[in-house]
């Protein structure tokens, strides 16, 4: 004999428990502190239009005028920080980004109207969390072109164009020269140069 | 007692029905973004050009390859069996069948690392493992592979070594035969820079 039928009352509070305890795992799952604001096809959409860099030479203009609201965070670690920075920048290690008074201050920011630039000692350490930040919502946060290095080589008046994804061999023609550099001295098109010493504050190009 | 049971059989399958109507979760498999944002600090994620070299070379089986720029770029040229997944096309389903191949190392790369990474960070939060980025590009590649310079004479045993390695992995990738070391300078010939007229769009 179960013992449930000697007393059904206890089956019911299994019931109820039961419930009780399902309603409870749903509430709390809907509820996570982050949420995605873009779906992977739209982050796909904001990869390729390359929208949300800032070049130093904008980011100096908003700095200058008076009509822009612009915070910045510098994700390198506090050793490089004291190093040197961007005056004004905010140093947040990259790690510490999401930590709850961070997003409470950027959401403040972000009502406020606040432009969020962040930079990181080059373009790649910065453009990861600048996706994160995009992919939760704040989408007045912007990266750094080139990072702290290409702001000082900006300074020191040292560059060109910043176009890190541009190709910067004819990979097809580059790869195949070995093949006929017997041959192909009569090609007057061709300069025959060591690239590595021609090339002058070079550190921030091509991103090797 | 039948009663009871009866409820109970009920209850249930009105719990269930219920949890048909519970919106679908957009995060269902989809890591959290704290979870991103650590994965993003490391910097395991990335590979250099010569392991990748290395792994061609040896014939590695676990080695994916994928190329991000758009087709076109691709049949120019691309690193030997590389696949062609343009970013604008990272989630169709077509291409998301790629990469979540088990024992596969998937290594993206582009014209340089940064649009490779922010396909590395997609994939990542679509919570694919075992993904990589290949540091620098293909303009690394073409630099420090195709194009190896020879280290100062000061350099450090391990440079040459290294320097050894890419003359190597050079002859292997163009089809040349290897020179004899005194020969070096002859081999290092460079394509002038191509300005504003390489190929357009993204890497």
């Amino acid at each position: 004999m179960h013992v449930h039928e000697l007393n059904p009352k206890k089956t019911v509070i299994t019931m109820v428990i039961f419930v009780v305890v399902i309603i409870a795992g749903l509430l709390t799952l809907t509820n996570p502190r982050l949420k995605y604001a873009l779906t992977p096809e739209q982050t796909v959409l904001l990869t390729v239009s390359d929208d949300g860099g800032i070049t130093p030479e904008k980011l100096e203009l908003m700095l200058t005028g008076s009509t822009e609201k612009v915070e910045i965070i510098d994700i390198r670690n506090h050793y490089e920080f004291a190093r040197g920075h961007i005056p004004g920048a905010r140093n947040i290690s990259a790690v510490e980004l999401l930590e709850k008074d961070n997003i409470e201050w950027l959401k403040d920011l972000q009502e406020k109207g606040f432009t969020v630039v962040i930079y990181g000692k080059n373009q790649m350490q910065a453009n990861g969390p600048w996706m994160v930040f995009r992919q939760i919502g704040f989408s007045n946060v912007h990266v750094l072109l080139g990072g702290y290095q290409y702001y000082l080589a900006y300074k020191n008046h040292e560059t060109q164009n910043y176009s890190p994804c541009k190709a910067d061999f004819n990979y097809a023609e580059v790869a195949k020269v070995s093949v006929t550099s017997g041959e192909d001295n009569n090609q007057p098109a061709k300069k025959t140069t060591i690239v590595r010493r021609k090339k002058k504050g070079g550190a921030v190009a091509g991103g090797c | 007692m039948n009663k009871n049971y009866l409820f109970l059989a009920i209850l249930m399958i009105l719990l269930a029905a219920g949890l048909l109507l519970v919106p679908e979760r957009q995060n269902y498999q989809q890591i959290k973004p704290e979870k991103l944002m650590w994965d993003i600090t490391q910097t395991s994620r990335f590979v250099t050009v010569d392991q990748v070299a290395q792994m061609i070379i040896e014939g590695d089986p676990t080695l994916e390859l994928i190329d991000i720029r758009p087709a076109k770029d691709f049949e120019a040229f691309s690193l030997t069996n590389a696949i062609n997944i343009p970013l604008d096309s990272l989630m169709k389903p077509d291409y998301q069948d790629y990469l979540g191949i088990e024992d596969m190392n998937v290594v993206f790369y582009g014209n340089s690392d940064i649009k490779a990474d922010q396909a590395w960070v997609i994939s990542k939060r679509m919570g694919y493992n075992s993904i990589y980025v290949m540091q620098g590009g293909l303009n690394c590649w073409i630099r420090k592979i195709i194009q190896p310079v020879e280290p100062e004479e000061s350099a450090s045993q391990e440079e040459f070594d290294l320097y050894q390695f890419r003359k190597g992995a050079c002859a292997f990738f163009t089809g040349t035969k290897v020179e004899a070391p005194d020969a070096g300078k002859t081999g290092i010939k460079v394509v002038k820079r191509k300005k504003g007229t390489a190929v357009a769009g993204g890497c």
